[in-house]
């Protein structure tokens, strides 16, 4: 029989299978077509201080095996968000975390100081890689000064809810922001945020996104975010042991396994959530199914058990 | 009671008979929720250049109305299956499959307004006409009588049957589907309803023209298609370059009509659906009359569902009630340090979702 379950940093999780924050709002929308109590936890969207209304239409647009978006934090607000979602997401049963974005340390603090009085919020996923917003998070997270700064000034008052770093992929090398996430008193890492990229209409010779450029997602981008689960477990995570939520063009068991192999402790499903939500699912019995075929009773058992080549 | 996901591994080929299991029995008739449905391709008919018409069969449906629409995978997303071993001899190519190698695939779903729906012999027909733009619709249009679709509905807010006597429903375009849809819900519901279509030119309108009765290029409403026909709607047909009906816009063709006829402000509503150009010129004609309308917008969509907040639409504040997010600034919608810090002035006007508010809004309430 196969067990399931995680523990990431001290949370219990049932399965290793995670919402990526900004593809499940805020577990309201999706109800009637995922059944989220199968899920380990729940991600929500991004949070901020003030509620924000986002980037111009077009917001997204379809690339090969992925997707781009530029929609620019629109959310609620934190006193909508704590008044009027979080009453729905205590009822959820399993463990929330909330994803949250700011401008200054400052915004970061207030915010992650209001969720430790939410009784719903396990954990906050310091948003500090989000490419669409103008003096928006991304200097924060690719500065490993800048990591270090918020990482450490939320860190101190975050006592209740666990602390998740969620690292940008544009960087020169992600293990140096991860070694300062880590150093700051990062608990968990979530790896990766979108892609800083753009699509162009070859006919008017714009940018197709309002916003001119957006994160990219989906497939396209899989490949990419294993090495950088691989790289950030080898060179920092690992030794600190600090585990890593892996995430980047999940959509089978198969892709999921691979983040798992390369050392992410538990994985989460983003875009694919928007092309089948219910069967996000399948991918915990795939989970099971590659353990089982493979004599392994636990998932810690495989995670980082990636086996190198051999260079000549 | 069904519940959605089944407990059952979603790619071994069993769940769309599962969850119709599911569905069926006493409760079949009553699915009162959207959901993930497996619709059986009946024919799949081209209308004109580029445009097809797929009738699709379902053994239920929940209740729908015109304005709502549906997301359809459009391409075979099957897992990475476990490395083989291939042998092919010289000057053979191998056979080789598989999402990563069989060239483009869509990855999101594509939204689709509904066109019609029959139910007969207790299952549902539902129709979809699309124009072939892309990879997505290009596999909707090699689609076989037989094949299994996947299509997740009904989503969104369909038009609202005002209290009219009288109706007139506009579409240009791939706009024309729904008003089809709309054609027959207004007659069944008692109100004499006259359609206008517009297209480009004649090889582009996704319609049948009869050759007993051609469209009028005075604008005068004929049964002259056989889709509208069908549906007792006398229509008037319109082409940019008077390759068919009137010479003109179809806004124009509308103007004329109006013209004429000069109906009551209280014993007309407009409904539109097409280009942004034409619907704006349509919103314009009918309130600058005093004239209801409602127009069905089109937006590119990431998921449908209202989750991604990508199919934005600006709409008039003045609804504190409203349940979307509400903005806190007016003068940089598009993202800016006082947004986040909350330096705020309530703007004129809010983004609302096309996918969950729309796609069918009050023209009135529109920011063009």
């Amino acid at each position: 029989m196969v067990d399931l379950r995680v523990n990431l940093a001290g949370v219990e999780m049932a399965n290793p299978l995670l919402t990526a924050s900004g593809t499940c709002g805020y577990a309201d929308e999706y109800a009637d077509l995922l059944d989220l109590r199968a899920l380990g936890a729940f991600t929500t969207k991004s949070i901020t201080l003030a509620s924000r209304i986002g980037n111009e239409y077009p917001r997204v647009v379809e690339t090969r095996a992925g997707m781009l978006n530029a929609i620019g934090l629109a959310n609620i607000g934190l006193d909508r968000f704590v008044a009027d979602k979080a009453p729905l997401l205590e009822k959820l049963g399993i463990p929330v975390f909330v994803n949250v974005a700011g401008v200054t340390v400052e915004d970061y603090v207030a915010v992650a100081s209001r969720l430790e009085q939410v009784e719903a919020v396990r954990g906050i996923e310091l948003n500090i890689s989000c490419p669409n917003v103008k003096a928006g998070g991304i200097q924060f997270g690719t500065d490993p000064v800048q990591v270090c700064k918020v990482v450490s000034a939320v860190r101190n008052v975050c006592r209740k809810n666990v602390l998740i770093v969620k690292l940008s992929p544009n960087v020169t090398d992600i293990a140096v922001t991860a070694r300062a996430a880590v150093e700051a008193g990062a608990q968990i890492l979530s790896m990766i945020n979108t892609f800083t990229a753009m699509a162009i209409d070859i006919e008017t010779r714009k940018p197709i996104l309002a916003n001119n450029t957006g994160g990219l997602s989906g497939p396209a981008i899989r490949p990419i975010a294993v090495q950088m689960v691989h790289r950030v477990y080898s060179q920092v995570a690992k030794a600190a042991g600090v585990p890593i939520i892996g995430m980047g063009g999940i959509q089978f068991a198969h892709d999921a396994i691979e983040f798992l192999l390369a050392g992410a402790s538990a994985v989460a499903v983003g875009t694919a959530l928007f092309v089948d939500p219910g069967g996000v699912l399948a991918i915990k019995d795939g989970i099971a199914e590659y353990l089982t075929r493979h004599g392994h009773s636990r998932v810690s058992d495989i995670v980082g058990t990636l086996e190198l080549n051999g260079r000549a | 009671m069904w519940r959605w996901p089944p407990t059952c591994n979603r790619f071994d080929g069993a769940w769309p008979k599962a969850y119709h299991a599911l569905c069926m029995g006493s409760q079949r008739s009553t699915i009162a929720r959207r959901g993930v449905f497996s619709a059986k391709v009946l024919e799949n008919n081209q209308l004109c250049l580029d445009h097809y018409q797929l009738v699709l069969q379902l053994e239920a449906f929940p209740p729908c109305r015109a304005g709502q629409f549906v997301t359809v995978r459009c391409g075979q997303v099957e897992p990475i299956q476990a490395p083989r071993e291939i042998q092919w001899q010289a000057g053979q190519l191998p056979e080789l499959y598989g999402p990563e190698l069989t060239g483009r695939q869509p990855l999101l779903r594509r939204p689709f307004s509904l066109a019609g729906r029959r139910d007969v012999g207790g299952k549902v027909e539902l129709e979809i006409i699309h124009h072939v733009i892309g990879v997505g619709t290009a596999f909707l249009a090699e689609a076989r009588r037989g094949d299994e679709i996947e299509l997740l509905g009904p989503l969104g807010n369909g038009f609202d049957i005002l209290p009219t006597g009288r109706a007139v429903v506009v579409g240009g375009g791939v706009g024309i589907p729904p008003m089809l849809y709309l054609a027959q819900q207004l007659t069944e519901a008692g109100k004499q309803v006259v359609a206008f279509a517009g297209a480009r030119t004649r090889a582009v309108l996704p319609l049948t023209i009869g050759s007993a009765q051609p469209p009028s290029t005075a604008g005068w409403p004929g049964m002259c298609t056989a889709e509208f026909a069908a549906r007792a709607t006398p229509t008037v047909v319109a082409t940019d370059d008077g390759s068919l009906g009137v010479a003109g816009f179809v806004s124009q063709a509308l103007e004329q009509w109006l013209d004429r006829e000069q109906p009551a402000t209280d014993d007309l509503a407009v409904y539109a659906c097409g280009p942004a150009p034409m619907m704006r010129a349509i919103a314009t004609i009918a309130l600058g009359r005093g004239y209801r309308c409602q127009v069905a917008l089109e937006r590119h969509m990431g998921c449908g569902l209202g989750t991604c907040q990508s199919c934005v639409v600006k709409v008039k504040s003045g609804d504190p009630a409203d349940g979307g997010a509400r903005p806190s600034v007016s003068a940089h919608p598009t993202g800016n340090a006082a947004q986040l810090t909350g330096n705020s002035v309530q703007p004129a006007w809010q983004y609302k979702l096309a996918c969950k508010d729309g796609p069918v809004f009050d023209a009135a309430d529109l920011v063009w």
